[in-house]
C-alpha cells in the first residue's frame, strides 16, 4: 500500500512538470510578446514607427520617428557604456587600494610565519643568513618604525612582483644595498605607499630623531632618523649610495634609506628617509624589544 | 545593450535577476583575478624605487 501510494505520488508530481513542459512551448510566445510590451520607450518607440510604416498610415511621419528612435538607442547605449566604465574604474580602486592589502597581507602573513620559524629552528652560530622558504627569497628580518608601521618583513629584491608581497625590499640594483651587518654601507630599503600591504603608506610621519629599528636573527639594530628628503626624481639613485651625500653626510657609516612613492596614490615622485646607526642590541631570550620599541 | 542582455536571458524575471547576478560576480572575479592584475603595472599609480629610467622597466 505504502509503494503504490509513493508511486501515486510520484506520479502526480511528475505530472505536473510534464504539463509544465507540454505548455512551455504554447505560452513562450505569448509571453514574449507581453515582455515585448514592457520593453523601454525608445525601442516601443521603434517599433511603432515600424509598424506605422508598414500600416502607410502617416507616410511624413515615419523616417524621422524612426531617426529618432535610432538617436534615442545611440544615446541610450552611449550612457551604459559611460556607466560600465565608471563603475569598471571605481572597482579598479577597489581593488588596488583594498583588495591588493588583502593579497599582501596574507602572503607577507606566510613568510613572516616561515622566517620565524626557520629562525627558531636553525643553531645560533650569529652569523646572519637570508632565508629562503618558498615565496621568502632573501629573508633577513624585520622593519619597526614606531611612527610608521612595526612589523614588515624584509627580503631581497626591489622588482614588483617582490614588493607587490606586503615587504620592504632591499636594493639588488641599481646601487647594491648593505647588510645591517656589515660594518660599512647603505641600507637600503622599498616598499609600496599604497596597496599591496602599504608598508611605507604613513612615511610622512617620521621626523628627524625618530628611531628606526631592524630585526634580525639575533640582533637589533637601532637607527635614528637624521634627513628626510619629501620629494626627489625617480632616477635620483644616488639617494642610494654608499655615503648618501645628498644626506649631508660626508664620512662612511652605518646608513639606512627608505624609498617609497610620493605624493600618495601617485608614482610621480620619490620619498626618502635616512637614518644612522646608533647601536646593537644583542637578541635575547624572549626577544625583548629595544626600548625605542616599547 | 543591458536591455538587449535581460531581454535575452531565460525564465521569469526572478531566475534573470540570480542570472544577472551570477554573471555580474563572474565578471567581478575575472576582473580581479586577471585583468586588473595585468593592468596594475601598466598604470603608473605604484612604482616606487628608484631607478635609472626607462631602461629598467
Amino acid at each position: 500500500m505504502a509503494e503504490a501510494g509513493a508511486e501515486a505520488g510520484a506520479k502526480d508530481v511528475a505530472a505536473p512538470a510534464e504539463e509544465t513542459a507540454a505548455d512551455a512551448p504554447e505560452r513562450d510566445p505569448a509571453k514574449t510578446a507581453e515582455e515585448n510590451a514592457e520593453e523601454t520607450a525608445e525601442e516601443t518607440a521603434e517599433e511603432a514607427a515600424a509598424d506605422t510604416a508598414g500600416d502607410g498610415d502617416a507616410p511624413p511621419a515615419p523616417p524621422a520617428r524612426r531617426r529618432r528612435g535610432l538617436v534615442a538607442g545611440a544615446v541610450s547605449l552611449f550612457g551604459e557604456v559611460l556607466i560600465t566604465v565608471g563603475v569598471l574604474m571605481a572597482l579598479f580602486v577597489v581593488y588596488s587600494l583594498y583588495w591588493t592589502n588583502v593579497q599582501a597581507n596574507r602572503q607577507a602573513g606566510r613568510m613572516t610565519d616561515d622566517l620565524r620559524d626557520s629562525w627558531e629552528s636553525t643553531p645560533d652560530d650569529g652569523k646572519p643568513r637570508p632565508v629562503n622558504i618558498g615565496d621568502l627569497k632573501g629573508g633577513i628580518g624585520f622593519l619597526h618604525v614606531p611612527a610608521m608601521e612595526e612589523n614588515i618583513l624584509v627580503r631581497k629584491g626591489t622588482a614588483t612582483d617582490d614588493l607587490n608581497k606586503g615587504v620592504a625590499g632591499y636594493y639588488t640594483e641599481p646601487v647594491k644595498s648593505a647588510m645591517p651587518w656589515d660594518r660599512r654601507g647603505n641600507f637600503s630599503l622599498a616598499a609600496h605607499r599604497d596597496g599591496h600591504g602599504a608598508k611605507f603608506h604613513d612615511i610622512h610621519d617620521i621626523d628627524e630623531g625618530d628611531p628606526i629599528v631592524f630585526e634580525s636573527k639575533d640582533r637589533w639594530y637601532v637607527y635614528k632618523t637624521y634627513a628626510i628628503l619629501s620629494e626627489t626624481s625617480k632616477y635620483n639613485t644616488d639617494v642610494l649610495d654608499k655615503i648618501p651625500e645628498e644626506s649631508g653626510k660626508t664620512e662612511p657609516g652605518r646608513y639606512i634609506t627608505l624609498t617609497t612613492c610620493t605624493p600618495m596614490y601617485t608614482s610621480r615622485h620619490r620619498y626618502i628617509v635616512w637614518g644612522e646607526l646608533e647601536r646593537v642590541d644583542r637578541v635575547d631570550e624572549q626577544r625583548t624589544p629595544p626600548p625605542e620599541l616599547s | 545593450m543591458y536591455g538587449w542582455i535581460w531581454r535575452h536571458l531565460p525564465g521569469n524575471a526572478l531566475v534573470r535577476a540570480l542570472i544577472s547576478l551570477i554573471l555580474v560576480l563572474g565578471i567581478v572575479f575575472l576582473l580581479f583575478q586577471y585583468i586588473f592584475p595585468w593592468a596594475e603595472p601598466l598604470l603608473p599609480f605604484n612604482d616606487v624605487t628608484v631607478d635609472e629610467g626607462a631602461a629598467q622597466r
